[in-house]
């Protein structure tokens, strides 16, 4: 009879030793596919939020390499002199308490370069871009902004706000959520002379989708060119938009998104468009920090921006869920230690069970290495079909494991946040986003990493048992019976 | 001569200097019926151990057909050299009657089975489902399952009633005789010693030989 035929018989006709040893790996088994499916899950789970908060960059300009630039230009001209020079313009004013300089920007020395941003959205793994006017005033031609009647407007400028965007559905006030179309549609890049205005702007003026509202220079409401925006959609707001400064010209009902050239025609530039906000949308979340180190590699004066990644929100949670892949890898390495041990107490209870059986053999003049040849192959039958009992039950172990891990880091999280608060500056504002599942895949990876890490911890055990016998010859085993 | 024993010493390990078995030498040959007979402690299971290979001399040799065991290994000499019947018959417990049989090597067990008397409806039974006396005749038939030319037996009748003694005597008897091996049984039993060809005794670690038992 063969070790294999021996070791089926013993595993069938022996069975509360084979039970035994069949939930001992059946339980470390789903622990480390668990364990391991975990440390998936928390990866998955940050790519996740990578995408719900924009997975982008945004490009804005530095206004210390602004206020520099303009010190340089200033430091140049002669003393006294005014003018523009370099876009940056220099006037005196005479008062009746003597003479002051007021200096200024255009648009050309502080805007976003297109064809640097245009550089950047070559990078690969970019998917789309925008670039945003800055917060245009204009006067209302043909219809009514909203206002609040119990505030004194002598001091507003009267104006309405424009948003130029090339794609307004990458607008950030529409990326995070706030503002979404009640009627009609969002521009697009191939608008030209077209707006979105807001349902209170709407309702006040009796407009809808289809009409025209007619903006100009607020600087010569009487003569400057009147431009025309046909409304192709109404937004809605959760919050209002925060305004840029006070007085209801920049209030969040009289802001109109327009196609990106519009807002400088109608506020009659004449130093070109003020780009404000560029925003780089990532194809490929998985790729993030490889992108963006191919755009810090791009030839650009970058000295004249500042490269946001996704504002600290990002940060934060990816560091909950670092903190849960240590966690799941701590749990596996916990179990691998428990269950070495617990083999080993098995396969000693076994051994010592089985003396008898051994001696037997030995006796017969079958070779010690094929005796534990044969324990282990008993092992490896019972531990095989545990494994596959595991692989089928695995998935809802790992989702309930995975979820207790991720609900035990975002408590963790939340407490600590509690202890913080106020102790700590913080770049950014603190996630709103919240976790409310996790998705764990047990794929054949990890159950050929779970089969050979059991197999390991059998034949380590079945070793590490084995020497209890090794050493001693037949005719001691016959005494210990005895 | 089948098996030669040469100046053989012997002493536990943890006895230092006390010696079980002094300077023994002796002959076995084929188709003949030995048994080893002496006071408890006397030293006999561990000569019998020795024959077997289960345990090493501390001097002298133990040769088979003229080679010493141990130079092809002890192992080696159990398998293919001897053949052993214990006195708890020494089964695998998760076996049939056969399959034990088919443990001792390659000849065909229902042949042997039928030979030691085992019916045919309990060949396929599990082995502790036999009586004490049936076990041990499987366990011969075990024994006889290999080539081996010596069969050693350590009480084979100690835990079974007189009957059934008496017709494992003549099993071993008939083995020696008709089967053609050198049989060598360790007994306590008078009535098993005095049939054999040769008794051995020991006696104080030293061995003599007799062809009768005298009180």
């Amino acid at each position: 009879m063969n070790s294999f035929q021996m070791a089926w018989r013993s595993v069938i006709r022996k069975p509360i030793k084979s039970i035994l040893l069949f939930f001992v790996v059946l339980i470390i088994s789903m622990f480390f596919l668990s364990g391991m499916a975990s440390r998936n899950a928390s990866i998955a789970t940050q790519d996740k939020t990578k995408q719900a908060v924009g997975a982008g960059f945004l490009m804005e300009v530095n206004e210390e390499n602004k206020r520099d630039r303009a010190d340089e230009i200033l430091a140049k001209k002669t003393e006294g002199e005014e003018g523009n020079f370099d876009g940056v313009t220099v006037k005196k004013i005479e008062t009746e308490y003597g003479t002051s300089w007021s200096v200024s920007y255009d648009n050309s020395f502080q805007t976003l370069l297109i064809s640097e941003m245009e550089k950047i959205a070559a990078v690969s793994g970019i998917s789309e871009y925008n670039l945003t006017t800055a917060v245009t005033a204009v006067n209302p031609v043909d219809f009514s902004r909203i206002e609040d009647d119990d505030v004194d407007q002598s001091s507003d400028l009267l104006c309405v706000s424009l948003i130029g965007n090339k794609d307004m559905a990458l607008d950030a006030n529409v990326l995070s959520g706030n503002v979404s179309i009640k009627y009609g549609r969002m521009i697009t890049e191939e608008d030209a002379n077209v707006c979105v205005i807001s349902e209170e702007l709407a309702e006040k003026n009796n407009l809808s989708v289809g009409n025209s509202i007619q903006f100009n220079d607020r600087h010569d409401v009487e003569n400057a060119a009147v431009f025309a925006a046909e409304i192709v959609g109404i937004y809605k707001v959760q919050q209002k938009m925060t305004p840029i400064m006070s007085g209801d010209t920049w209030r969040s009902e009289n802001i109109i998104f327009t196609d990106l050239g519009f807002p400088e025609k109608a506020e009659g530039s004449t130093s070109g468009a003020l780009y404000e906000k560029a925003y780089f949308k990532v194809a490929d979340v998985n790729q993030y920090d490889e992108i963006k180190k191919e755009i810090q590699e791009v030839d650009i004066g970058w000295e004249r921006y500042d490269l946001i990644d996704n504002n600290g929100n990002i940060d934060k949670m990816s560091k909950n869920f670092n903190d849960l892949e240590s966690v799941s890898q701590i749990l596996v390495v916990v179990v691998a230690g428990a269950s070495l041990i617990i083999l080993f107490l098995v396969f000693v209870f076994w051994m010592k069970e089985r003396v008898q059986e051994i001696g037997i053999l030995l006796a017969l003049g079958t070779p010690k290495i094929k005796i534990f040849g044969q324990i282990l192959l008993e092992a490896f039958m019972i531990a095989t079909a545990a494994i596959f009992l595991s692989f089928t039950a695995a998935p809802a172990a790992s989702q309930i494991t995975a979820s207790y891990l991720v609900q035990q880091q975002v408590r963790q999280a939340d407490e600590q946040s509690v202890i913080e608060d106020g102790k700590v500056a913080k770049s950014a504002e603190d996630s709103e986003e919240t976790v409310t599942g996790v998705s764990v895949a047990v794929t054949p990876e990890l159950m050929l990493y779970d089969w050979f890490g059991v197999a390991l911890l059998v034949v380590i055990s079945v070793g590490a048992a084995g020497t209890l016998i090794a050493h001693k010859n037949p005719k001691d085993i016959f005494s210990e019976i005895s | 001569m089948v098996l030669e024993v040469k100046n053989v010493n012997y002493a536990y390990k943890s006895q230092k200097g006390k010696e079980i078995l002094k300077n023994i030498s002796m002959q076995f040959e084929e188709k003949k019926f030995y048994t080893i007979v002496g006071a408890s402690g006397a030293g006999k299971t561990t000569f019998l151990s020795l024959l077997a290979g289960l345990d090493m001399p501390v001097r002298g040799k133990i040769l088979y057909d003229g080679e010493d065991i141990q130079e092809k290994g002890l192992n080696y000499h159990r398998k293919h050299h001897v053949s052993l019947v214990f006195q708890n018959y020494n089964l695998i417990d998760y076996l049939t009657t056969e399959e034990n049989v088919r443990l001792g090597g390659t000849k065909k067990p229902q042949d042997l089975l039928e030979k030691v008397n085992i019916t045919r409806e309990d060949w396929k039974r599990n082995v502790l489902q036999l009586s004490g006396g049936q076990q041990q005749r499987v366990a011969i038939a075990r024994a006889l399952a290999s080539n081996a030319k010596v069969l050693l037996a350590d009480e084979p009748t100690g835990n079974l009633d007189e009957t059934t003694a008496g017709e494992i005597i003549e099993l071993l008897k008939r083995t020696a005789h008709e089967l053609g091996k050198c049989v060598i049984v360790v007994t306590h039993s008078k009535y098993l010693a005095a049939q054999a060809d040769e008794i051995i005794m020991i006696k104080d670690g030293c061995i003599g030989s007799f062809t009768e038992l005298s009180d």
